[in-house]
């Protein structure tokens, strides 16, 4: 078994990735690092020709969009409802941002890229988002820390994930950039949303929701669809910290 | 999950810890933790809207909590609040230390530095003190500066307390994470691979 660590710069930030494998991957990593660029190009609403772009300036529509975007459309539609508009891509100001979704979904894709290809266990940190398969070792999960939003070295809490995703929101690195869509202004619904589940692209957008509609938004998860799904929030009053769902029994 | 629970366990202890050994600001923040919590309802159906739980995060406990605070037994204030916690969303103790695995004997010692790794913030390098085969000491010998300066100034102290009382990097990721956080473990890592921890 052999471990790899790589980074790749992209998205404005820079994923990481952790992999542990008896194949050689140099195919799939490739592969992984043309996906996630190819992610760039169509999702990214600061490059002009980015298909988003121009579904944002209306020069298409989505049925005109390629697959994948329709697929990320889709799942947006699915999380405004289950948050009851708390995620709202629409409501974003110059037009339909997935942005929250985006990277949650791209890392699960790369992490199942790296899955077909026989690596074992594996990590794709997408600064924060993270999809992980096959547990750290044969023996053990993934250990996975969740960071003080006011010390981004400070680990709060950790999580043991065997297969699955955990996405943190908060007013990190790139300062607050989370808009509550019913109001317009920074959302204050909560200091840091964690939410673990099977889906990358679901837990991301969750944690975004999250820090719109914060304790409010804890009743999201006693719905069927969510019922895989938990979260963990520190309170935009900092002291307290909240939980539901089965990863936080 | 066993393991998540030990994990919660030990930090539920460690936070006992911490509420015996910090009165000043912790006096008032575990009055509100309680009167929170007993002015919550028990939801008593499955239809009824959940009910999340509380827990006092050390986000200031850490400043002051001594290296050592995950071996000690939990206290009454702690162990009392937990069994607070409802069905339907559990408490949470927001400690960051994970239970210190028992270090094994070895006779070890001396200063091993970690490789330099660049982050998006600056290059961090981690060196750190070992006798007789336990970490006694860990420092930041380059750590990013700049406008996340009062960051690091205040986070590698914090970091420092993590290692020496989990004595392994046995987080392999975070969520919410910076670079600096992969800086520090990744040259940790190589500092105890060197130290042949």
């Amino acid at each position: 078994m052999t471990r790899i660590q790589r980074e790749i710069e992209v998205w404005g930030t820079v994923l990481f990735l952790d992999v542990t494998s008896n194949v050689d991957l140099t195919a799939a990593f490739a592969k992984v690092e043309s996906y996630v660029h190819q992610v760039d190009e169509t999702f990214s609403t600061y490059k002009s020709g980015s298909k988003v772009s121009q579904l944002r300036r209306g020069e298409i529509t989505i049925d005109q969009c390629p697959p994948e975007l329709i697929e990320v459309w889709n799942l947006c539609l699915e999380v405004k409802e289950l948050t009851e508009g708390a995620f709202d891509p629409w409501a974003v100001a110059g037009g339909f941002d997935p942005s929250g979704l985006v990277k949650g979904w791209a890392a699960d894709n790369s992490a199942e890229i790296l899955k077909a290809a026989g690596a074992a266990h594996i990590q794709v940190n997408a600064a924060g988002d993270l999809a992980l398969r096959g547990g750290f070792t044969d023996q053990l999960p993934w250990s996975i820390g969740v960071v003080n939003p006011d010390n981004r070295l400070e680990i709060l809490q950790t999580f043991e994930i065997q297969d699955g995703a955990i996405a943190t929101s908060g007013t990190y690195e790139r300062g607050a950039h989370i808009y509550d869509p019913h109001t317009g202004l920074i959302a204050i619904g909560a200091k840091s949303a964690t939410v673990l589940g099977p889906n990358g692209a679901i837990a991301d957008a969750l944690a975004t929701a999250l820090m719109v509609s914060g304790r409010d938004g804890a009743i999201w998860f006693t719905t069927p669809e969510l019922a895989e799904y938990s979260a963990w929030v520190i309170d935009r009053h900092q002291e307290i910290a909240w939980s539901i769902g089965p990863a936080t029994a | 999950m066993k393991r998540f629970l030990l994990i919660t366990a030990g930090t539920v202890g460690g936070l006992g810890a911490v509420l015996s050994v910090t009165p000043p600001q912790l006096g008032s923040s575990a009055i509100d933790f309680g009167s929170e919590l007993t002015a919550l309802p028990t939801p008593e159906t499955t239809t009824q809207a959940p009910t999340p739980s509380q827990s006092a995060t050390s986000t200031a406990t850490n400043k002051a909590a001594p290296t050592k605070t995950t071996a000690a037994k939990p206290t009454s204030a702690a162990t009392a609040t937990t069994a607070a916690s409802t069905p339907a969303a559990t408490q949470t103790q927001t400690q960051s230390a994970t239970p210190a695995p028992t270090p094994t004997a070895k006779t070890i010692s001396g200063d091993f530095a970690g490789p330099v790794v660049n982050t998006r913030y600056g290059n961090v390098q981690v060196e750190i003190s070992v006798t007789n085969g336990k970490i006694t000491n860990a420092k930041a010998l380059l750590a990013p500066t700049g406008k996340n300066d009062k960051y690091t100034r205040f986070a590698i102290p914090v970091l420092k307390q993590q290692t020496l009382a989990a004595q392994s990097t046995d987080i392999q990721g975070a969520s919410g994470a910076s670079y600096t956080t992969y800086g520090w473990r990744l040259s940790l890592q190589g500092a105890m691979a060197k130290a042949g921890l």
